[in-house]
């Protein structure tokens, strides 16, 4: 038996812990971006101001930052439902108790497939998809030479967490445009994201992959440039591989027989 | 001082003082464990445990009853842990998880196992296939907060 002390100070974490776990994670042993805990979920649930919550598809909209507490527990969705059902008013209020319900399919459809299931294709994919399941160097290492994916996988290592939005981006990315499998793509987040958890990220992979959705998920250039206000394109060079139209994109990445036919519901 | 007849597992789907089975047990030895057989398969990065570390420590903060973390088999650990506190119940809160299921079936011979319910979003038990279908089933109980579906599972449901 290892008993690990229950009151280590957060300066103490990295190296006390650090060695304790030694041998047992990933990278450098180091404070997470955002403090965890009951009451750190609490502030957070406290701060966050669901009026901004109009503009979350934005980048720098307002989002709630709830979902790593929300992941382990630290706070209930029914907690948080609460609260907004008490405090706040509007459409805003409803989207963003439709975006908690999210979290709660999510979890209906693991506890009904179970987590063997729901690690492999839910469906066929909606069109001819070759993937390797592999994590590629160039963007394990954020070189791959496009600003935008460079700058998730930075931020995503860094603060063990993504926007929605980038999620998908890098989701479709990974998938589409550098045919790897899904399954990478589920254990690259899920070694990274404080709030990845089985139900949230497979599933929501899979949603892109097009194997839990009717069809595969893409954005073009002018989607990444309207929500991150321009951030990564303004005064890019990288030869764009998201710029085009989409039905240019689609014959690219899908093939000619796309859609096909998979009798898939 | 009342000898505590039930331990606490405490798993990183719920790490709250208001965890249900902990909610249910106040008095109870609670235990997390850093499950080395999983983290030896998974690749997790440091901040992930140390951010379910912080969890467990308000966890602890919060609590007058012993509330452990240590790092090894969580099966062996629990098993461990239990004997070592004399009780012959186990409680921990609902979870989908092989490993959770696995632990708990391993126990079960030995220890009494009550698992409680998670604290949902809604009272939703059918069977569900598109967000859209279940939004428009759930809408009217998460938005006005009122129970729309009755027959879910009760709490503390006993296994074995």
């Amino acid at each position: 038996m290892s008993l690990i002390p229950n009151d280590l100070s957060d300066a103490e974490i990295p190296q006390q812990l650090g060695q304790l776990l030694s041998g047992l994670f990933s990278g450098p042993a180091r404070l997470p971006f955002a403090p965890g805990g009951r009451k750190a979920a609490l502030e957070r649930l406290k701060a966050f101001n669901p009026a901004r919550y109009g503009s979350r598809n934005h980048l720098e909209g307002g989002v709630s930052g709830l979902s790593p507490y929300l992941r382990h527990g630290m706070v209930s969705m029914a907690e948080v439902a609460r609260v907004i059902r008490t405090c706040k008013s509007g459409k805003d209020r409803n989207e963003l108790l439709r975006q908690l319900s999210w979290r709660e399919f999510f979890y209906l459809v693991l506890e009904q497939e179970g987590e063997a299931k729901v690690l492999e294709n839910l469906e066929l994919p909606k069109y001819n998809a070759r993937w390797t399941d592999t994590i590629p160097d160039d963007i394990r290492t954020a070189q791959t030479g496009l600003p935008c994916v460079d700058a998730w996988v930075s931020r995503l290592e860094a603060e063990g967490y993504l926007h929605n939005h980038e999620r998908l981006w890098f989701g479709a990315y990974w998938v589409h445009w550098r045919k790897l499998h899904w399954k990478a793509g589920y254990r690259f987040f899920r070694e990274h994201l404080l709030d990845g958890d089985v139900g949230n990220n497979a599933l929501s992979w899979q949603w892109v992959a097009s194997t839990f959705s009717q069809k595969p998920y893409f954005m073009n250039k002018d989607n990444i440039e309207r929500y991150s206000a321009g951030k990564w394109c303004r005064g890019c060079a990288a030869d764009c591989p998201f710029d085009a139209e989409y039905e240019t994109l689609e014959k690219r990445l899908f093939g000619p027989g796309f859609p096909r036919d998979t009798g898939a519901r | 001082m009342l000898e505590p007849k039930t331990v606490v597992w405490l798993h990183g789907d719920s790490l709250r003082a208001t965890d249900p089975a902990l909610e249910e047990h106040p008095d109870a030895p609670a235990l997390f464990v850093f499950d080395q057989p999983f983290l030896e398969r998974v690749q997790v990065a440091f901040p992930r445990l140390a951010f379910m570390y912080q969890g467990v420590r308000d966890i602890a903060a919060a609590r007058t009853a012993l509330t452990e973390i240590r790092v090894g088999d969580a099966l062996t650990e629990m098993r461990d842990f239990a004997r070592a506190h004399g009780v012959k119940r186990i409680a921990a809160t609902q979870t989908v998880s092989q490993r959770f299921d696995g632990v708990m079936d391993a126990l079960e011979g030995e220890f009494e196992i009550v698992v409680y319910e998670q604290e949902r979003l809604t009272s939703y038990n059918r069977r569900v296939k598109k967000f859209f279908g279940f939004w428009k089933d759930v809408e009217a109980e998460v938005t006005q907060g009122e129970t729309l579906f009755s027959g879910s599972r009760s709490s503390g449901d006993r296994r074995g």
